[in-house]
């Protein structure tokens, strides 16, 4: 055994040996997934979940001082999204090119002496003046937008800006309304109630409905940090399993069967450096999450209260990823087979499992499907940490289940070693 | 299974003391494969024996490697290395045996001593001893002013130095070689065949295999000529040797002889020894041409046609192409 143990470190000191000198390996191990998370996690950061720190800029040109322009800019300023500039002059020429120039997504333009226009209209309204007859026209309050300003963001704004119209259309008709009864009741005139006061609706409040425990939904970066550490990790079967053959291809496996040196051990010296190789993966990933992502203008990622958990995580996906490369190495024939098989299950099982695609966005049967895959499991169990805050218990079935496939996978492999002499 | 040896001369072999490997009617079919790759081989080297197998490519001599490295497992058939059950002892029959590959069997991106030393820990060597052992290997190949370079800088002949003494890192007392010397340069030929003396000098027993004729002849005390997985001749070289002085009658058949055929002519008066091979059959005699009529009388009996006949002198060679070719003509 103690013999067993020597071999086990000198075929691990090989194969660390064999990987240190391959530049472009390391370059692709380490270099490329962290690459890929700061890309990906700055590209997609707005096409998750509700980020409280993306705003948008828009411009509300109040070129009246009056209450539509106060009720416009206190419709915007109450959404946490927007980011508000207000301006009581600029033409509408300076405003097309500030959005030319990528200043502002949305612009609002209200015309000066909007307001007064506005009661002027109504008054003529309540006077009976007939419609053909009426000296004043409808407000025109313009609305300039980015072309890359997204549809429904789009439809969003111009609702805000509709309600905000509409209030003020309600408060200056109620005032005419008001005059009116006034004038006409005399000594029996009771003013309305104040609606903003006693409001008729309570303030809308959604509530998120889910299927389970309330999820909230991963940012981009809770959903690309461990998506791209389970991709990177199992994209290692590929230099695992092709290193593996090669070892077969050039002899020096056969040469190992000729001695007495056991089943795990040359696997046990195969998998662990890779193994390490992982963790650093994984360490690294992370570590640029938190530390340069925000400094890049993109999101933090929190790491939850468990680096317990992220260990037990981090280790149980990359036995199963190895285990996977050992068994592909194990059935194929040549290194082209096994390298182009196991990317091709690996990408699949990463589309799959909602690595490329998040599963939030899937429908229902796909949502199903995942669980197939050992990549959601692995993705859950992070999300497990990062989203839900949870701890080692909390990732234990997603751990397990991944330790499993680990296992399965490492007996399909040792049965096929053995039956080989 | 019958013999599928027609003719061995196997006298010398039996002289004392337990064998160092003996194979008994050792066949193995791969999976699928239509014909078995080795087919009732016999075959015994003894104890500080040179003994050599030859043979074209095909003829299952890396098969052959490979069971008794423990490899592949036999189809059927045993295989006794210094007396013990190959299967059931595998552990310590692989500490006495060591293994040259024929395609060297090394990490390119390691250096010389790097393969030597990670190599030597697997055959369980370790400090000092292992330090001892990896120098004396370099210096047995002489690669000792290569030894930090890659493997994958080396040249071929360079490389197959280097694989061989990987075989001899942990002493073994036998020594098992396939085709150690193909695509190789002159000088490092010169320096295997050198040491491969020195180690049968110091008692090792020795199998190798090879298709080069004088390779087999300079180094080994005996040879097997082996072809579509069967020992066709197996002799010392002495014996062979002899065999080539001879006169030889070469026939080829109309149709396929049946089995019996070697034998019934093998007892014909006058006739010294008759190899029988596909439709191919080859006599040796001191006078040819006294017993032609008589041979080719027999051949008739079993109903076949004699489509050509010639006759000659034989060496060693000659025997080795005109078994191995007839069959390949098949
Ligand atoms: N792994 C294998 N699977 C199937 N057939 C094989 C395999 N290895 C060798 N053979 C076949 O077995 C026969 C003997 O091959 P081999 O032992 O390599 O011959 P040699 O070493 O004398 O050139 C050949 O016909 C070869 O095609
Ligand atoms: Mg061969």
């Amino acid at each position: 055994m103690k013999q067993n143990l020597t071999k086990l470190v000198a075929s691990i000191l090989k194969e660390a040996r064999i990987i240190g000198r391959d530049r472009q390996a390391l370059f692709l191990f380490f270099v490329m997934p962290v690459v890929f998370v700061l890309i990906l996690s700055l590209a997609l950061r707005d096409a998750f979940g509700e980020r409280p720190g993306a705003t948008f800029p828009v411009l509300v040109v109040a070129g009246d001082r009056g209450e539509i322009s106060a009720n416009v800019i206190r419709a915007f300023r109450s959404n946490s999204h927007l980011q508000l500039t207000e301006s009581d002059h600029a033409s509408e020429v300076q405003v097309r090119q500030w959005l030319i120039e990528g200043r502002y997504m949305f612009a609002v333009l209200i015309p000066p002496g909007a307001t007064e226009q506005a009661k002027r209209r109504i008054g003529e309204m309540a006077a009976r003046v007939p419609k053909e007859l009426l000296t004043e026209k409808p407000v025109e309050v313009r609305v300039l937008a980015d072309p890359a300003l997204r549809g429904d963001y789009r439809k969003v704004l111009e609702g805000a800006l509709s309600l905000a119209l509409h209030g003020v259309e309600m408060r200056l008709g109620g005032e005419q309304l008001d005059q009116l009864l006034k004038t006409t009741l005399g000594e029996r005139y009771v003013p309305m109630p104040d609606m903003e006061q006693t409001p008729v609706f309570m303030p809308i409040h959604s509530e998120v409905v889910t299927k389970e425990r309330g999820d909230p939904t991963p940012t981009s970066v809770q959903q690309n940090a461990p998506a791209w550490t389970l991709l990177a990790m199992f994209f290692l079967t590929v230099p695992l399993s092709v290193s593996f053959i090669k070892e077969r291809e050039q002899g020096s496996l056969f040469r190992l069967q000729t001695m007495t040196v056991p089943a795990w051990v040359v696997l046990g010296g195969k998998a662990l450096p890779y193994f390490v190789i992982n963790l650093i993966q994984m360490a690294s990933i992370l570590a640029v999450s938190v530390h340069v992502l925000p400094l890049l203008g993109g999101d933090r990622l929190d790491l939850g209260h468990s680096p317990l958990a992220i260990l037990v995580m981090g280790a149980s996906a990359s036995l199963a990823a190895i285990g996977f490369g050992i068994a592909v190495a194990m059935y194929a024939r040549t290194a082209e087979q096994a390298a182009s098989f196991s990317s091709a299950v690996v990408m699949i099982m990463a589309a799959l499992g909602g690595i490329l695609v998040p599963k939030a966005v899937m429908p229902p049967l796909m949502q199903d499907l995942a669980v197939f895959s050992p990549l959601s499991w692995g993705l859950d169990g992070f999300q497990d940490v990062f989203v839900r805050g949870g701890a080692v218990m909390q990732v234990m079935p997603e751990a397990l289940g991944l330790l499993a496939f680990s296992a399965l996978c490492h007996g399909i492999a040792i049965l096929r070693y053995e039956s080989r002499i | 299974m019958n013999n599928p040896c027609p003719f061995s001369m196997q006298h010398a072999v039996k002289t004392g003391g337990v064998a160092a490997i003996e194979l008994r009617q050792l066949s193995k079919r791969y999976k699928g494969a239509r014909a078995p790759a080795l087919n009732g081989i016999d075959l015994t080297v003894r104890e500080g024996g040179f003994f050599g197998i030859l043979g074209p490519n095909g003829a299952g001599k890396t098969t052959l490697m490979s069971v008794l490295g423990g490899l592949l497992k036999p189809s059927s058939g045993s295989v006794l290395i210094n007396g013990q059950d190959l299967q059931r002892h595998r552990a310590a029959i692989k500490r006495v045996l060591g293994m040259v590959p024929q395609e060297p069997a090394i990490y390119p991106t390691l250096t010389a001593r790097e393969n030597l030393e990670y190599f030597g820990r697997m055959q369980g060597l370790t400090g000092k001893h292992l330090q001892s052992r990896v120098e004396a290997c370099l210096e047995i190949a002489e690669i000792s002013g290569e030894a930090d370079q890659r493997v994958e800088h080396f040249s071929g002949g360079f490389k197959r130095r280097l694989n061989l003494v990987i075989g001899l890192i942990h002493e073994p007392r036998i020594l098992i070689l396939d085709e150690p010397t193909v695509a190789i340069d002159p000088h490092s030929r010169a320096l295997i065949h050198q040491r491969l003396r020195e180690l049968h000098a110091a008692g090792i027993s020795i199998l190798i295999s090879t298709h080069y004729m004088e390779e087999a002849e300079q180094l080994c005390q005996e040879i097997a000529i082996m072809h579509h997985g069967r020992i066709l001749v197996q002799g010392t070289v002495g014996d062979l040797l002899a065999m080539q002085r001879n006169e030889t009658i070469q026939m080829q058949l109309t149709g396929d002889p049946p089995a019996a055929l070697a034998q019934k002519l093998q007892k014909l008066p006058g006739l010294q020894n008759a190899f029988v091979s596909g439709r191919c059959v080859m006599v040796t005699a001191e006078r040819p041409d006294e017993i032609a009529v008589q041979l080719m009388q027999t051949v008739h009996e079993h109903g076949l046609g004699v489509h050509s006949m010639g006759f000659g002198a034989s060496s060693l060679e000659q025997v080795f192409l005109s078994l191995t070719e007839s069959k390949a003509e098949k």
